[in-house]
């Protein structure tokens, strides 16, 4: 397809680089613009006219603005993953190739089949939805949604992964800007002076805000010379950060500021390695926002028809892209600053149709202007707009007095006023106020360290914002406490500023206040009769300002038409709250690396990488990856490799990294005194070189943790945690050590990576043991006791902990060697063990054994149970207080009927017994009333050749033989269940003490 | 007899590959994993601070930090790692639980630390706005200078990190991980380096 011509940009000016030029896609038709473009701007260069269709009623639309509050020109931007909905067009920086789509059109731009909704539009009104598809109910979801979704909207999401990167960064500075015009510029200059550490953000890709569109002199230069020294300046300055394509867009506690910088938007793809965008979160001592104001509209009847667009906007369009928006443009303003646009379009070369000027007056240079120019000036408002899809042709003026005019213009300025940019300054739930003088509100109640100036504040003129500007800066860096020569100010001219507030012309047609989301003056007006009165309400009912530009160009207007129905002032009718962010941020940005592998942190254990060349399939246990079996070849599913290693332990022996299990040093000549009053049972009188099973309760009674603690010195004692609350009980116990018992000399410390731990379970694994530990150490039974803890040296020289403790009811040892040796400890236990088919096992095999032998874990430490319900009350030592004795007592946690850890297997020897399934007493109907507990445990058992498990049941312990009903309403289950003893397997212990 | 071999392995002897990294050409970023040292947290027993910091002071000549700083030493590191608690790094044996037992025999207990974390050194150019993707802490030279350690996280991992003597007359961090998160944040870091260009590698010595 050739390139279209750009029959709209003008032969000269422009911040753009005629050398470069640049060409891109809308909508499949190949356009060429330049750099220095936006999409949107090069679509003005090109005669496109119509860039979308709105929301509701699917009306043709074209670029109402050129900034971030562009509530219209909204595409589809790039393609296939990449695609992104919803960008703005008069932000998106132009780059070779880009491909943009306008939206919400179907089949296609120029015909819309959904255009159709326009000829029911008196049906559409505020609060429709509700209205219309109340009932019947159950159609909502299946049927209404669906149908509405698909015919309103905005753009498709790209629905596949998003194959770019982006990433999170701190800064910290004494003074943060929020813009780069007159006023930010100023403050730069004043902070960065005096010595301060400063960070310019600027959201658009050129330094300047307005003096880009509208230009002027500084200090007797032209304004981009002027921009070009002080940029210069502030680079030359080793502690000014100018951070362009950065928008600052929320505030945050403790003067915390979120960012959003777009680093690579402007190119096609991001360059290999990097983001393309990053989320800042910028520290500052103080911070200025000098983020200008926003021009609003008037709303009048067809103010949406395209060639519409804000005065401010044709100026930038014009002077900073030399684009010209339209050929023969007429004018509507109720203020002074309107008519520059008509000065631009004059000398650029184009024709004034006419200035419609609400005001009653207009100055005598004005009035010499429109003779010089040969166009009239109109003294009344716009009543109506010709046109349609392309573009506006004529326009019905309404004149003060009651006569009618009409204007022929291929396009139509508007002016309503300017509004400060208020978001940054009402974060914190400031509430704006209202400045009669310029019909706006203006910052009040700023984010402490925070203030506003120029145009942001409410300073119209160039002079008063490098003013503000220049003061807010010098303040800010004397408050962060630096005091450098912040030399002279820049000095400008003030423009006059007069206005008379309009807001509303009144008309037949639509009329829209919110053109993102077809919420139109008489919409407001229902809302108010319908009893929607609150502003809170009127925002809720109609949707005004709640679209991707959060009302930017509307809000004001919708609050002045709400206001003048309800007979209130502006101010007395007030402000939604403002929210951040100021402009749409992706969640790509928010969660930054933490996607896919890189979600959370992960934790591997020593013997990982061993373990997966071994091919162990791994399952997350927290950010644990663990080994949770090892397959081997020909079997055909976990159940048969876990079965395998369960019986290669229970007859020969097996290991299992345990290296996850809490571990921390408890030290000092009160460790001992400690520990009894953190565990339910004693430990001051454990005798050194012994472990001992511990059991804590929190301070309600209820079971915190559980695991071995040994005393491996008088002053030194070792305890593990269980995996899941390693973390929360070293906090606990640093809080018992800091806060409850600091009288008590102890200290703590995590050891949780210092070692390398493995259980090695078996009838044979003392020989294993035998083959690693030097011939000198003991373990005979005698020697090495169940329960014993005590360094042993390896062979080689290497000295390790050894402990005869047992989880898998099997003779069974934990060894830990200092974590780097990990690996080797694993291959050496697979040549030591050899001889007797040693088998590594898993977390499955593991579970499968602790089960067997009734010792409960997570599903039973369920934050619900007491030491009593899990078989463990007799460990409560009545000799010494504890944390949780007390509690521990009440009336409820030792009631008798309490649900205790009982033992469940299926009367069906061939039944699967589930997790989860509900006990019911036979004969009795399934329900809350007759809920006795339900199935905490299960695994198949080898030994058994059964599905067996644990259970809290009430009064379980005595019901041992009691045939009772398992109701698993989830998988519609419901089988017969024998109540028996919670140890299935060598219920004397003889095995793990032989 | 079987023949046992005890091979020590880092924390991020798989992950690490020595040599370049990201975007090519001159590296803006330096990691270096430092390997097999000693690392030994003191903690003075109550009421015994002052006891605990004479000692530290006769074994290695300077005061240990009181602050969170670090205080470099003729062959150790001292890193404060929280009130009346340090860090003892080292390298070559010269201070390992069995050296340092007598020296703070009744004044402040001891836990060997040496194999529960891994040791990364991060300079070059762009060693701080890489560090900025990683940590809140200002890394600005008048805040953050030589000698400054900040007990922080990283990746929501915690780590110890501080600012080592230059090297070249470029800023040297060092960051201690727990050994199990070592790898998790190894990635993240190269995430964040990539862009610069990082030049990977790994030393016996401090």
């Amino acid at each position: 397809m050739v390139a279209g011509a750009q029959t709209h940009r003008l032969a000269n000016g422009g911040v753009i680089d005629r050398s470069t030029s640049l060409s891109f896609r809308f909508d499949g038709k190949t356009l060429l613009g330049f750099q220095g473009d936006t999409l949107a701007s090069a679509l003005v260069a090109n005669g496109v006219k119509l860039v979308g269709r709105s929301f509701k009623y699917h009306r043709p639309r074209g670029v109402l603005t050129a900034g971030s509050e562009e509530p219209n020109a909204l595409v589809e931007l790039r393609s296939g993953a990449r695609r992104e909905p919803n960008t703005k067009a008069t932000t998106a920086e132009l780059y070779e190739g880009l491909e943009a789509a306008s939206q919400n059109r179907w089949p296609s731009l120029n015909f819309d089949v959904m255009s159709v909704n326009q000829l029911f539009a008196p049906i559409f009104v505020a609060g429709f939805y509700y209205k219309t598809f109340m009932w019947p109910a159950k159609f909502w979801e299946a049927i209404y949604e669906p149908a509405i979704r698909r015919a309103a909207g905005l753009g498709r999401a790209a629905g596949v992964s998003d194959p770019d990167h982006y990433d999170k960064a701190w800064a910290h500075c004494d003074v943060v800007i929020a813009g780069s015009g007159p006023a930010g510029l100023a403050a730069a200059l004043a902070a960065g002076r005096s010595g301060a550490r400063v960070i310019l953000c600027e959201e658009d890709f050129v330094l300047g805000g307005r003096l880009l569109a509208d230009g002027g002199a500084i200090d007797g230069l032209p304004a981009a010379e002027w921009v070009a020294r002080a940029v210069a300046e502030l680079t030359a300055l080793p502690d000014v950060r100018i951070m362009t394509r950065t928008t600052l867009f929320g505030v945050y506690d403790g003067g915390t500021y979120g960012a959003i910088e777009r680093v690579n938007d402007h190119v096609p793809v991001p360059p290999e390695h990097q983001v393309r965008q990053r989320l800042w979160r910028i520290v500052a001592k103080r911070c200025v926002v000098a983020a200008g104001a926003i021009e609003r509209p008037i709303v009048f009847a067809g103010n949406d028809t395209p060639g519409v667009m804000m005065a401010s906007a044709m100026r930038c369009y014009i002077n900073r892209y030399a684009a010209a928006p339209a050929r023969r443009i007429a004018l509507f303003t109720n203020n002074e600053d309107g008519w520059r646009t008509a000065e631009t379009a004059i000398a650029a070369g184009l024709q004034v149709a006419a200035v419609i000027d609400a005001r009653p007056d207009v100055s005598p240079a004005h009035r010499s202007l429109a003779s010089k120019g040969g166009f009239p000036v109109l003294h009344g408002s716009v009543s109506a707009v010709d046109g349609g899809k392309t573009g506006v042709r004529k326009i019905s003026v309404a004149l003060t007095g009651g006569a009618r005019a009409e204007v022929e213009a291929d396009g139509l300025a508007v002016s309503g006023g300017w509004n400060p940019a208020v978001g940054l300054t009402s974060y914190h739930r400031g509430r704006p106020k209202w400045r009669d003088d310029i019909a706006a509100f203006v910052p009040d109640g700023a984010p402490p360290g925070m203030v506003a100036a120029g145009a942001a504040n409410g300073a119209f003129g160039l002079g008063a914002c490098l003013r503000e500007g220049f003061e807010a800066g010098a303040a800010a860096a004397r408050d962060a406490g630096r005091g450098g020569n912040i030399g002279s100010m820049p000095v400008a001219d003030d423009e006059a500023f007069s206005l008379t507030p309009l807001w509303h012309v009144a008309g037949k047609g639509k009329a829209f206040v919110d053109q993102q989301h077809d919420v139109t003056a008489s919409d407001v007006e229902l809302a108010q009769r319908e009893g929607f009165q609150s502003v809170e309400h009127l925002k809720r009912y109609t949707t005004l300002g709640m679209a991707t530009d959060q009302g930017k160009t509307s809000n004001v207007a919708g609050l002045a038409i709400m206001a003048a129905v309800s007979g209130k002032s502006i101010p007395e009718t007030g402000t939604t709250i403002y929210r951040p962010p100021y402009v749409p941020v992706a969640i790509g940005a928010f969660a930054g690396h933490h996607r896919d592998e890189n979600f959370h942190a992960t934790r591997l254990t020593p013997s990982h990488h061993w373990a997966a060349e071994q091919g162990a399939v791994f399952v997350d246990t927290g950010l644990w990856k663990r080994a949770q079996w090892y397959p081997h070849a020909g079997e055909k599913d976990w159940l048969e490799s876990v079965t395998r290693e369960v019986k290669a332990v229970r007859s020969g022996v097996g290991f299992c990294d345990v290296s996850t299990l809490g571990k921390i040093d408890v030290h000092g000549p009160d460790a001992g005194a400690f520990l009894d009053r953190v565990y339910i049972n004693a430990f001051s009188s454990l005798a050194v070189g012994k472990a001992r099973y511990g059991l804590m309760l929190r301070e309600d009674g209820i079971v915190y943790d559980d695991g071995t603690t040994s005393r491996l010195a008088e002053d030194h004692y070792f305890l593990t945690t269980t995996t899941a609350k390693a973390g929360l009980v070293m906090q606990h116990l640093e809080f018992c050590r800091q806060v409850l018992f600091p009288e008590l000399d102890v200290q703590l410390t995590s050891v949780s990576d210092q070692w390398a731990q493995f259980s090695i379970a078996g009838p044979s694994a003392r020989k294993l043991l035998q083959q690693i530990v030097d011939e000198s150490e003991d373990l005979s039974n005698e020697g090495f006791p169940f329960m014993g803890a005590r360094e042993v040296k390896l062979r080689g020289g290497l000295k390790a902990r050894l402990f005869r403790i047992s989880f898998s009811g099997e003779m069974a040892f934990e060894i830990s060697v200092p974590a780097r040796y990990g690996e080797a400890m694993a291959r050496n236990l697979m040549i030591a063990g050899k001889p007797f088919g040693v088998t590594p096992y898993g977390t499955e095999a593991l579970g499968v054994m602790r089960i067997e032998k009734g010792h409960v874990a997570g599903p039973e430490l369920n934050g619900t149970t007491t030491a009593g319900d899990l078989g463990l009350g007799k460990m409560m030592s009545t000799k010494k207080h504890f944390i949780g004795r007390v509690m521990a007592g009440r009336e409820a946690l030792t009631a008798p009927n309490r649900q205790v850890v009982v033992g469940i297997k299926p009367t069906d020897k061939a039944r699967r017994l589930r997790s989860g399934a509900h006990i019911i007493p036979k004969g009795e109907t399934p329900g809350p009333d007759n809920d006795q507990g339900y199935v905490t445990s299960v695994c198949f058992s080898p030994v058994l050749d059964q599905w067996i498990g644990l259970g809290l049941v009430e009064r379980g312990r005595e019901r041992i033989g009691e045939i009772v009903r398992a109701h698993d309403p989830l998988r519609s289950e419901d089988y017969d269940v024998e109540l028996c003893n919670s140890v299935f397997y060598d219920p004397d212990g003889g095995r793990q003490r032989g | 007899m079987a023949d046992f071999s005890w091979d020590v392995r880092s924390p991020l002897d798989r992950a690490l590959v020595a040599g370049p990294y990201g975007v090519q050409g001159d590296a803006g970023v330096a990691l270096t994993e430092i390997r097999n040292f000693d690392l030994i947290q003191v903690m003075a027993r109550r009421g015994k601070a002052g006891e605990t910091a004479k000692a530290a002071q006769a074994r290695f000549g300077a005061a240990a930090p009181e602050t969170p700083k670090t205080v470099a030493t003729a062959d150790a590191t001292l890193i404060w790692s929280g009130p009346d608690q340090f860090l003892v790094l080292s390298k070559g044996g010269k201070h390992t639980m069995a050296a340092l037992a007598p020296v703070f025999a009744g004044s402040a207990s001891l836990s060997d630390q040496s194999h529960a974390r891994a040791l990364i050194s991060i300079s070059g150019d762009k060693a701080r706005a890489m560090l900025a993707k990683l940590s809140s802490v200002d890394l600005h030279p008048d805040v953050f200078g030589v000698g400054a350690a900040a007990a922080t996280s990283m990746d929501h991992t915690s780590v110890t990190l501080w600012r080592g003597d230059d090297r070249n007359g470029q800023a040297v961090f060092n960051l201690l991980v727990f050994a199990t998160f070592a790898e998790s944040l190894w990635h993240t870091i190269l995430d964040s380096a990539a862009e610069y260009g990082a030049t990977i590698g790994h030393s016996e010595d401090l």
